[in-house]
């Protein structure tokens, strides 16, 4: 095993965090921002990639601002980007629990969440502005749950002592996005925003040094072109499919966020990738993706496997079923370790706690990679139909999905790729280290740290789209004169022939295996290296495998039919493509990180008790990997981060 | 003015519009089934005796006895509404064949019968009542209806053919009477199984009344 | 575990322009526990080895909310009519028997252009919620969340007509290619609450001459959508939608303000 060192660079563009106070930066922050007169708005093109909460939010509010906006998405609608299968909720600081909620606790628990790795500013001005993203929604006639009162009605969620999770029964996300789509159709409608569905993004326009333009495939003729604007929003999500088996959609890829690495932009903190602990067990190697069940099932659910293994054995072959153990010889190893929060303890702790159920052998599903989540007792002491109006839906779903009616025997659940808190790195405008390239939500790095609380995601994604980058943007686009670039410029020409050349390329391997094939492999690789817990020697194995699997890739891919028209599998190949090379940076950044934090496990670097071990004195950076091309190690930037309203501490949930 | 022209012809364009157009005349039919029903029930009020004239002739002379502009008034204004409706009806049907591409295997699940055949059933309605005019209106003699009437069922041909078009005003009153509510927007999920129910229950009412008059000739009943 | 073995009846259609019919194929060893999709990606791999072209299908999420995957299995949008209430993506392949013949075909409407194979194009259903399915509402213009109270009910109701994924399977199961179902829900969402009523007659409006003029069919209260529905949608949306529509006119036309 041979020692990598990485190169590091001293060079670190600034982060523009305002100065003052935590909780006076966004403030001074909108009172100096530079504005734009209404009339010179529409002189702007702005382009939007993905139309998920965070670009559907930005692209629907900049155009009612009055720049011209062109969207797009690789669905067939903009409906559909993949924030709508997000279940459980979104948080805010209303405090309507009167349980004493206020910005200040959201942005503590989040930063305490994110186990102190996430940007204090960014996290402050997220908290503070979740109210009016609640405000927003409520008026757009997102149909949260209420009380008989007509009062919002609010639960709790992981990581969080406090009920201030807003919900639209199990489909929190599918509203807010569908209040998101319909301001976007609003515009569409006026003619303000342009809408490209069944679009790609391959690749990002860089025109002498700014980000003007954006490649893309048409999904329907197969035609590849260009597209030119004053600035590129990326809002592409993330890339939690590298795992191939995730909570993901089946089309969520990295390919846009790949693509502004390559031409420049810093990828920042690739190793933070969340697992979901509440997911439907993996049941046969044809499987496509993993169902998850909404977290918020665990605050009536118990989650708990059996004493022993010779139990658990018996539960796998299918000998005794689950209701059958008695309360005696049940661990609920949550609520064992964890008192006070118990089973809801935040995510990284309650998916590791599962993993190592299942390595010692206590794991329950035909594969031993399962645990249950029990719901006995709640329905004792609330009656089922109280439990059909929580959580109707999601007992629907899992018996569908796995012909077990929770309410007889206890869900089975194992943990997933879900999230991922890394992703281009932004400063304090959510620009990315390309002037005029701005990421939004999932795609950016920004504020969940190095772990994603639950009830999070929505509020990050709507918070950058509504209500941050209509004031940031201005920034950006004061610096510059609007129009100067347009699809003439030969760096479109030279950016799409480079994608026809690589789309060619894959088809003409004409190998053997399919891109799903290929891509099983590397996620099977990945999940087992690089997945819930990652060593030295795990992720030191990855890196040695992963060029062998990227020459399989193009020695022996096989990609039917031909550029022209439709082709999902010419699609897959593309989006693989990106990860056979994406890969390798999530790897180099764990094997760099040699301390534990947040979703980052290290197994050896772990307290007494099996807790996380941070190492603040070292690690307390943002690590921004800078391309250097394929195969060759990245460079490292750090930009350190300095807390001065929390008190870095051990992230305790005991 | 303008306006409400302008919103005239939007809704007599709109699918919605001609829905509701295409429901209240056939609730106006559907009144008008009750109305003829009612009259033709005098038939069991037997053929008199002595000097008496059967009620259903004395009924029938009763109507004959309006003021002609009455008679006729009634008559072209339920012309009217039958061409509506069927008008209508037919616009529709087009448009929805038009809008629609044939599945090389068709499924069902919930679409009744009755409500596939509507524009069946309707038409074989029409035939039957221009039939039905001609025959008892056009040529019937109000003084002798009973006669007429009797004389006409006695044919079991003629009564088959009653008994099966009357049939088909069954099934589309059945579909057409819940329909009406739907389409003037005064169904719901909890009222919607006893509209249903209603609808099947008027269409017997309606409908046995209608059959029972040619099964009470055949068998003799009526003679 | 068993496996199945099936016949495959698929609609092929390379381009918009082309013609298309219907193929057969295997599909062998197809493990119960697999979904809809899987089976077809089980086959698809099978296909590509073989050197032929793959079945193309519109699908995403596969967890039944996003709305993208559009089969018409059996003749019923879905399901298959083996289930109710289930997207493509969630039938699951147990529903089936060993040796069934499977027919598979996009969802049709003249309104849904076909594009190629399965998968055909739903952009009108994103033209009728542009036309007036929206609260218009600026970003940063709304007053506080709590200031409105809504009855719980009312919320409920909204929420149910909200829950349409906008697939498409009401139309492709109408008996007239109607999209009064789609339509209606999203028209119900918005006008049952309070801050949808003052759209709420220009809303009804133009939401259904915007459906008019997208060639779909008209609504003769069969139901069939309903039952297609992977969500449940009930018809009571297409009743109050009729409703919305006379009060919107009366309204609009004749200054009847109810």
């Amino acid at each position: 095993m041979k020692d990598i060192q990485f190169p590091i660079s001293d060079f670190m563009p600034d982060a523009c965090i305002p100065e003052g106070p935590v909780d006076q930066k966004w403030t001074k922050y909108k009172r100096e921002a530079k504005l734009i007169n209404p009339s010179n708005r529409r002189k702007y093109t702005v382009i939007v990639v993905g139309s998920g909460l965070a670009g559907g939010a930005a692209a629907a509010t900049l155009a009612e601002l009055g720049y011209k906006v062109k969207c797009f998405c690789y669905q067939d609608s903009p409906r559909r980007a993949h924030s709508i299968a997000a279940q459980g909720g979104i948080n805010a600081a209303h405090n309507y629990q009167n349980d004493g909620d206020s910005v200040y606790r959201l942005f503590y628990d989040t930063v305490k969440g994110g186990d102190f790795r996430a940007r204090e500013s960014n996290v402050y001005r997220l908290a503070e502005v979740s109210c009016n993203i609640i405000n927003q929604c409520v008026a757009q006639g997102v149909p949260f749950g209420r009380e008989y009162g007509g009062m919002l009605d609010n639960r709790s969620f992981g990581g969080s002592q406090l009920k201030r999770t807003f919900y639209s029964r199990g489909q929190t996300g599918q509203q807010l996005l569908l209040g998101c789509y319909q301001a976007m159709e609003k515009e569409i409608g006026k003619g303000n925003i342009e809408m490209f569905t069944r679009t790609e993004m391959l690749d990002l326009v860089v025109v002498d040094g700014h980000a003007k333009g954006i490649v893309v495939r048409d999904m329907v003729t197969g035609e590849i072109k260009s597209h030119s604007g004053d600035t590129v929003i990326v809002a592409t999500g993330g890339y939690g499919r590298v795992f191939f088996l995730s909570t993901n959609a089946m089309g969520c890829n990295v390919g846009a966020a790949h693509a502004c690495w390559k031409r420049g932009a810093y990828f920042a903190n690739p190793c933070y990738t969340q697992i979901h602990p509440t997911c439907i067990p993996v049941k046969g190697d044809y499987q496509s993706k993993l169902t998850l069940m909404s977290e918020s099932l665990r605050n009536d659910g118990r989650i708990w496997v059996p004493s022993t293994r010779e139990l658990a054995e018996k539960v796998r072959n299918g000998s005794i079923k689950a209701s059958d153990i008695p309360e005696n010889e049940r661990d609920y190893y949550l609520e064992r370790k964890y008192p006070s929060f118990g089973n809801l303890a935040p995510r990284d702790i309650s998916s590791r706690a599962a993993k190592e159920a299942c390595d010692d052998n206590r794991g329950i599903a035909t594969s031993g990679f399962g645990v249950f989540l029990d719901f006995k007792d709640a329905i004792n002491r609330m009656g089922k139909d109280w439990i059909a109006g929580q959580y109707g839906n999601l007992f629907e779903m899992y018996e569908e999905i796995t012909d077990v009616d929770p309410n007889d025997e206890p869900m089975m659940i194992y943990p997933a790729s879900h999230y991922t808190m890394g992703g281009l790195w932004v400063d304090y405008n959510l620009q990315a280290s390309i002037p005029g390239l701005h990421v939004l939500g999932e795609a950016n790095f920004s504020d969940h740290g190095a772990n994603r609380l639950g009830a999070s995601a929505l509020m990050q994604g709507l918070s950058d789209g509504y209500f941050v980058i209509s004031s940031t943007l201005p920034t950006y686009l004061t610096s510059i004169k609007p129009g100067t670039v347009t699809t003439a410029a030969p760096e479109f020409k030279a950016a799409e022939d480079e994608v026809k050349a690589r789309l060619n390329k894959m088809m003409n391997v004409k190998g053997t295996r399919t891109p799903d094939d290929i891509h099983r492999e590397l996620g099977q690789l990945m999940w087992d290296n690089v997945g819930m817990g990652r060593t030295r020697e795990s992720l030191t194995a990855a890196i040695e495998r992963i060029p062998a699997i990227r020459e399989e890739f193009w020695n022996n891919v096989k990609v039917a039919g031909t550029t022209v028209g439709m082709n999902m599998e010419l699609e897959k190949a593309w989006r693989l493509g990106c990860y056979v090379e994406f890969c390798e940076l999530l790897c180099y950044d764990a094997l760099a990180r040699e301390e534990s934090c947040g979703a980052h496990f290290r197994l050896e670097y772990q307290l007494d008790d099996g807790e996380a071990a941070r190492n603040d004195a070292e690690y307390a950076y943002v690590s921004a990997w800078e391309y250097k091309g394929v195969g060759e190690l990245p460079v490292l930037h750090k930009e350190p981060l300095t807390f001065e309203t929390v008190n870095l501490a051990v992230r305790s949930y005991k | 003015m303008k306006d409400i022209i302008t919103t005239i012809c939007q809704f007599v364009t709109s699918s919605v519009g001609r829905k509701v157009i295409v429901a209240l005349t056939g609730a106006c039919l559907l009144l008008f089934l009750v109305g003829h029903l009612a009259g033709n029930m005098t038939i069991y009020g037997g053929l008199g005796g002595g000097n008496e004239t059967s009620w259903i002739n004395h009924y029938a002379q009763g109507l004959h006895a309006m003021p002609a502009w009455l008679l006729w008034a009634i008559r072209l204004g339920l012309l009217a509404v039958l061409l509506v409706h069927i008008g209508f009806t037919l616009v529709l049907k087009w448009e929805n064949v038009n809008a629609r591409t044939k599945y090389q295997k068709e499924g069902t699940l919930k679409a009744t019968l009755a409500s596939r055949t509507m524009v069946l059933t309707g038409v074989t309605i029409f035939c039957f009542m221009v039939f039905h005019l001609w025959q008892l209106t056009y040529n019937g003699d109000p003084a002798n209806c009973y006669e007429h009437i009797v004389h006409a069922f006695i044919n079991p041909w003629c009564s088959l053919f009653y008994i099966a078009a009357i049939s088909c005003l069954f099934m589309h009153v059945r579909h057409g009477f819940q329909s009406v509510f739907q389409s003037i927007g005064l169904s719901t999920r909890k009222i919607r199984p006893i509209f249903d129910l209603a609808a099947i229950a008027f269409g017997l009412v309606i409908c046995g009344g209608y059959i029972s008059i040619p099964l009470a000739v055949l068998a003799g009943i009526i003679r | 575990m068993a496996n199945l073995n099936l016949t495959l009846k698929v609609w092929r259609q390379d381009t918009p322009q082309s013609k298309g019919s219907i193929q057969t194929y295997q599909a062998n060893e197809i493990p119960e526990e697999a979904s809809f999709l899987e089976m077809l990606d089980i086959v698809n791999e099978g296909l590509v080895i073989a050197g032929q072209e793959p079945i193309h299908y519109d699908h995403d999420c596969r967890e039944g909310i996003c709305g993208m995957c559009s089969l018409t299995i059996n003749g019923v949008p879905h399901s298959g009519g083996l289930v109710s209430k289930v997207t493509t993506c969630q039938l699951h392949m147990r529903k089936f028997k060993d040796g069934d013949t499977i027919w598979i075909e996009p969802f049709r409407a003249e309104a849904f252009p076909l594009l190629r194979d399965l998968i055909v194009d739903r952009s009108a259903l994103d033209n009728i919620i542009a036309a007036g399915g929206f609260i218009e509402v600026r970003t940063g213009s709304a007053p506080e969340a709590n200031t409105m109270p809504i009855r719980k009910k009312t919320s409920e109701a909204a929420f149910d007509a909200a829950a349409c994924i906008g697939c498409g399977a009401c139309v492709a199961s109408c008996k007239n290619s109607s999209a009064m179902l789609f339509t209606s829900a999203k028209a119900a969402h918005l006008n049952l609450l309070p801050q949808g009523q003052p759209e709420k007659h220009k809303r009804v409006l133009a939401m259904v001459r915007q459906m008019d003029n997208l060639g779909f069919g008209n609504c003769t209260n069969q139901y069939e959508c309903e039952a297609a529905c992977p969500k449940g949608i009930s018809v009571d949306n297409i009743a109050k939608l009729n409703r919305d529509y006379i009060i919107a006119c009366a309204a609009e036309g004749v200054g009847v303000y109810a």
